[in-house]
């Protein structure tokens, strides 16, 4: 035991040494920093990290597709119709690797603890991984499917331009989905100020907001009056603050990531800020397959269409274990029917030119025509035409960019304020 | 006393009392039965037991919900070609990592828990006491405080474990590694030295005298620490969440738990289902091995198998 | 005085085992699990220590560890146990009240099965324990899950409790309850009450209560004169089985509820131990929370001590 004793004195110095000997966290380029947080009107270009894979590369054989990405946010089916369509060359698929947030998934990327040959973040998390050197450069001539059949404004998007690194996957607004047998399409579109409905007395307990900072502090910016979604500014985080204090007064909120898509349409919440995506997947998750049902879910965003918008990216981490494969996935994806035939299960639409809006709300997608238990629903209910993004959103929208470091750390402190349910007055 | 001895008091002190000094006799009386008691353990019984019938009756599920059943049928086990527990890759990964994970446990903690209890139990040096304070302290140290020091450790100081298997059992080792120390040192309290120290009066060298006679007598509680580090293993999840890597490394619990923020189907109760089967399997082989092993000893058994 | 009666013990047990076994032998035995729990217990813990007095890269916000202690900073400890007295102190409060509302019901419900089982399980005693076991075998989280999919608005509870017109509409069990989240947390941990105070009851001497009955006295005061007594430390050791687990749960809380109006202790580490830049502050919660629940650990642990040393 002596010696053992003596082990546990030395094992601080000798991870001493293995810390290096400078004191860490001092040394930081600050041109970096600008890098990190690119705006609509500051477009950056990241730095090259090496070169892009070869075009003549071939198709890793025998190569198990490793995908890292959010819980339900590609449709198995589309997935293995890519392994049947690359047969030839012995591909296999078992499992997504999920991540509850983008932080989770920066920080075991950073780690190394993911081996992924696709990620798909958020734009706010582009510019930190390409700069730690976390993503691999995209060879264009692996993707043509990118110029052939994306928006315009994604070939060369502000926060990646040239593309170096990223191709858009889905598009959405934030706004509210509602339960139309509670609240009539009328009563939310006739509001002065239809955000406040989340605070709405009248719907407590029933009313949810997502478990993810930006977008719930972002909504009490909204509802406060506050149009700049990606502040920093103490007064308005106040405000900010203040609002969801006393929407935690007014109606108890809850904050989930599966309220607006799966429960809200299951009958367990009456409002709940909401995705586009998530509202338009909503009707599989109805209790009884019937039309009846499907017109229950509703989705508001503002009719001038000023309101936030967004979009989702993949990209290849450079540690990817087949990139090649990535490539052709990407590729894959990109393709105007697969996209379309994943946005049927998903919810989230793909930015593609042939996705017109009439198309989204008049044909009934692949999953409601496979599924023998439903009553056909299109892509997006016709009724909910609001949850269709449009390319033109993105001219008048707020857009959510990445937040400095100070910034980030006033939003969460204000975060961590409303998750406590520490009540005002309290 | 027997339980027709108690009754036959009871009904006779009722009988023989008047109708006025009923109540007080039977309140007094040290023999009745304990109806509210009873009532009490049963209805206890039906409510802890109740949602696993209907998390089981669930995976039958001919419809999509998790909440009601819309007719019984094997569509979530077999039917369904993409989502049900036989055609689901990820359910297979998650229920083999399960599996995995507490075989490997098990067979790391238990060897490695009972030497330190032999050592614990006959080593009177000046550490022993200081190491026994450590183990208990893992013992009872919340499980979030070692799952988050795990996943500190493993990310920043020792990154070559990675997050994935070998870190989470690791990390479930440093926790189950206390339960066999218990349990061996109970039975190790209970069978006194005589019977090694007479073995080496009979002049066994030490080896012998532990692996002829110490070992055999340990058998029932090395059995029951394989029991219950398997089956606390299997059903871990703070731990295995933590230091969890790729898909493939997620076993049952943590797919259970982010289903549940996401949009589980009854496929995942089938997988649950199957598990509990697996395990209910392992309990009744590992108390008829023991049962075997004590054969002709009386009980303390059952003291010995929940470990504690 | 104790430590000389110790020490005379200590050398005669060395004497005892000194005989037949070389002196380096049994240590040898524990140093594979010392070495073990030193580096997988001991050291993470002071990872947790390193870096919670650390700093944290200023553009990733992933916390940098600080190994040596002459370099730590404690601004982070500083403001965690600032934001513990203020802006969490509620969360710390409420924390305590389930807590301990939640191991008062898991004891007298528990008590009262765990005596029934051993005084009157009779001939159904192998049965009993295999029920009160089962739900073990099932996991957890499982059971959580079911349990959210009856305590759904159309779920079967509702169901049966409209029915039988025990309440006028479904109640919104899951919508954000501090009530639900209790009985969860009874629900998830009682078991591990059950058990210590079942094999404790099973092992106080029939022939005890006998003679007190024999004496006249009734069932009540037999059980409050000679049982109560006699299980304080099973009652105790069962009190710390259950709760210390609790004070970490968050599981529970996110599964029942989600609304921040029941966050516990265990949502504030999970929650920042994922965002950026507060690896620090996590840290610092763990440590937080270790340090409050010194006091029930040193009482197990000396019990602990104290049962050893009685034997």
């Amino acid at each position: 035991m002596r010696r053992s004793a003596g082990a546990a004195v030395a094992l601080p110095s000798l991870s001493a040494i293995l810390a290096a000997c400078t004191r860490p966290g001092e040394t930081r380029n600050p041109e970096q920093v600008d890098l990190l947080v690119p705006r609509p009107d500051r477009p950056v270009t990241l730095p090259m990290n090496g070169e892009p894979i070869p075009t003549d590369a071939p198709i890793e054989s025998g190569a198990e597709l490793q995908i890292f990405n959010w819980v339900d946010y590609v449709w198995k089916a589309t997935v293995r119709r890519f392994v049947e369509e690359n047969s030839e060359h012995d591909i296999s698929f078992s499992a997504v690797t999920t991540f509850n947030n983008m932080e989770e998934a920066v920080s075991k990327m950073q780690a190394g603890e993911i081996e992924a040959d696709v990620v798909f973040p958020t734009i706010d998390a582009v510019p930190r991984l390409a700069v730690a050197g976390l993503l691999q450069p995209l060879n264009h001539e692996l993707i043509p499917n990118l110029e052939r059949n994306v928006w315009s404004a994604y070939q060369n998007p502000y926060y990646d331009q040239q593309w170096r690194y990223t191709v858009p996957y889905t598009v959405y607004t934030t706004g509210i989905s509602y339960r139309r047998d509670v609240i009539s399409d009328s009563q939310i579109y006739g509001m002065a100020n239809p955000w406040e409905i989340l605070w709405d007395p009248a719907h407590r307990d029933r009313v949810g907001v997502y478990d993810s900072y930006r977008d719930t502090i972002q909504t009490a910016l909204l509802k406060g009056g506050i149009t700049d979604i990606n502040t920093g500014d103490q007064g308005d985080l106040d405000l900010a603050r203040d609002e969801l204090l006393s929407m935690l007064d007014l109606v108890n909120p809850r904050a989930t990531i599966n309220g607006s898509y799966k429960r809200l349409p299951q009958g367990e919440f009456d409002v709940h800020l909401s995705w586009s995506g998530d509202i338009a997947a909503g009707w599989g998750y109805v209790p009884e397959y019937t039309r009846d049902y499907y017109e229950n879910l509703g989705y508001w965003f503002p009719e001038d269409r000023v309101g936030p918008v967004d979009n989702d990216c993949i990209a290849i981490p450079a540690n990817a274990p087949h990139p090649r494969l990535a490539h052709e996935f990407i590729n894959f994806l990109l393709d105007f029917q697969n996209a379309m035939d994943n946005f049927s299960w998903v919810g989230y639409q793909p930015p593609m030119n042939d996705a017109q809006p009439a198309l989204l709300t008049q044909t009934e997608g692949l999953y409601s025509q496979i599924s023998g238990w439903a009553e056909p629903a299109e892509y997006v209910l016709p009724w909910m035409e609001s949850a269709v993004v449009r390319q033109s959103d993105f001219d008048v929208g707020y857009r959510q960019a990445p937040l400095s470091p100070e910034s980030d750390e006033r939003w969460n402190d204000v975060w961590q304020q409303f998750k406590t349910g520490v009540k005002a007055g309290e | 006393m027997t339980k027709s001895t108690a009754d036959s008091r009871g009904v006779g002190t009722a009988v023989a009392t008047p109708q006025v000094g009923r109540l007080r006799s039977w309140w007094s009386n040290p023999w009745r039965k304990p109806r509210l008691l009873e009532a009490v353990t049963w209805g206890y019984l039906a409510w802890s037991i109740l949602p696993i019938v209907v998390a089981v009756l669930i995976s039958f599920n001919q419809g999509r919900s998790n909440s009601s059943i819309q007719g019984l049928g094997l569509n979530w086990w077999w039917g369904d070609p993409s989502s049900s527990l036989f055609h689901d890759p990820e359910l297979h990964a998650a229920i083999f990592q399960s599996l995995r994970l507490s075989i490997a446990t098990m067979a790391v903690t238990v060897p490695l828990g009972v030497a330190f209890a032999l050592g614990l139990d006959r080593w009177h040096g000046r550490g022993s006491g200081t190491a026994n304070f450590v183990m208990l302290l893992s013992f009872v140290m919340p499980e979030i405080v070692l799952g988050v020091a795990m996943f500190l450790v493993v990310v920043h100081v020792l990154a070559f474990l990675n997050l994935g298997t070998i870190a989470q059992v690791v990390g479930l080792v440093t926790y189950q590694l206390s339960y066999p120390v218990i349990i061996v040192r109970a039975r190790l309290l209970s069978i006194g030295k005589e019977y090694e120290e007479a073995a080496m009066d009979l002049g066994a060298p030490p080896r012998q005298a532990i692996r002829r006679v110490l070992l055999p007598l340990l058998y029932p509680a090395i059995l029951a620490s394989f029991t219950v580090v398997f089956a606390d293993s299997l059903d871990d999840f703070v731990t295995v969440r933590y230091l969890s890597g790729p898909a493939n490394s997620e076993p049952l619990s943590v797919k259970i738990y982010n289903f549940s923020r996401g949009s589980p189907t009854p496929a995942i109760n089938a997988a649950a289902t199957f598990l509990l089967f697996a395990t209910t399997l392992v309990v009744v082989l590992g108390y008829l091995g023991y049962r075997y092993t004590q054969r002709g000893e009386r009980r303390e058994d059952m003291t010995a198998l929940t470990g504690l | 005085m104790p430590a000389r009666v110790s020490k005379v013990r200590r050398t005669r047990a060395a004497e005892q085992s000194g005989v037949h076994y070389p002196r380096w032998f049994w240590p040898a035995f524990a140093s594979p699990a010392i070495a073990w729990l030193l580096v997988f217990f001991l050291l993470p813990l002071y990872a947790v220590l390193s870096i919670a007095f650390g700093t944290v890269d200023p553009i990733f916000r992933t916390p940098l560890p600080v190994w040596q202690p002459w370099w730590w900073t404690t601004s982070h400890v500083v403001e965690g146990l600032d934001k513990t007295f203020g802006l969490f102190q509620q969360v710390y409060l409420r924390t305590f009240w389930y807590v301990l509302l939640a191991s008062a019901i898991c004891l007298v419900l528990g008590y009262a099965v765990a005596y029934y089982v051993a005084r009157h399980g009779g001939r159904r005693k192998t049965l009993l324990l295999v029920l009160l076991v089962s739900p073990l075998w099932i996991s957890y989280l499982m059971r959580m899950l079911a349990w959210v999919n009856l305590l759904d608005r159309e779920g079967y509870v509702n169901r049966i409790l409209t029915f039988l017109h025990v309440v006028p509409q479904p109640v919104g069990w899951l919508e954000g309850r501090g009530i639900t989240v209790i009985l969860g947390l009874v629900y998830g941990y009682i078991p591990y009450m059950i058990l210590p105070l079942y094999a404790f009851l099973d092992r106080i001497e029939g022939s005890l209560l006998e003679s007190g009955r024999d004496l006249g006295a009734d069932p009540l005061s037999t059980f409050v004169r000679v049982t109560l007594p006699l299980s304080r430390p099973a009652i105790l050791a069962g009190l710390v089985i259950v709760s210390l687990p609790m004070f970490g749960d968050y599981f529970t809380n996110t599964m029942l509820s989600g609304s921040p109006s029941t966050t516990m202790v265990g949502n504030l580490i999970d929650d920042s131990i994922n965002t950026a830049g507060q690896g620090p502050e996590a840290a610092v919660r763990i440590l937080i929370l270790m340090v409050m629940l010194l006091i029930p650990i040193g009482y197990y642990l000396r019990s602990t001590a104290r049962a050893a040393q009685a034997r």
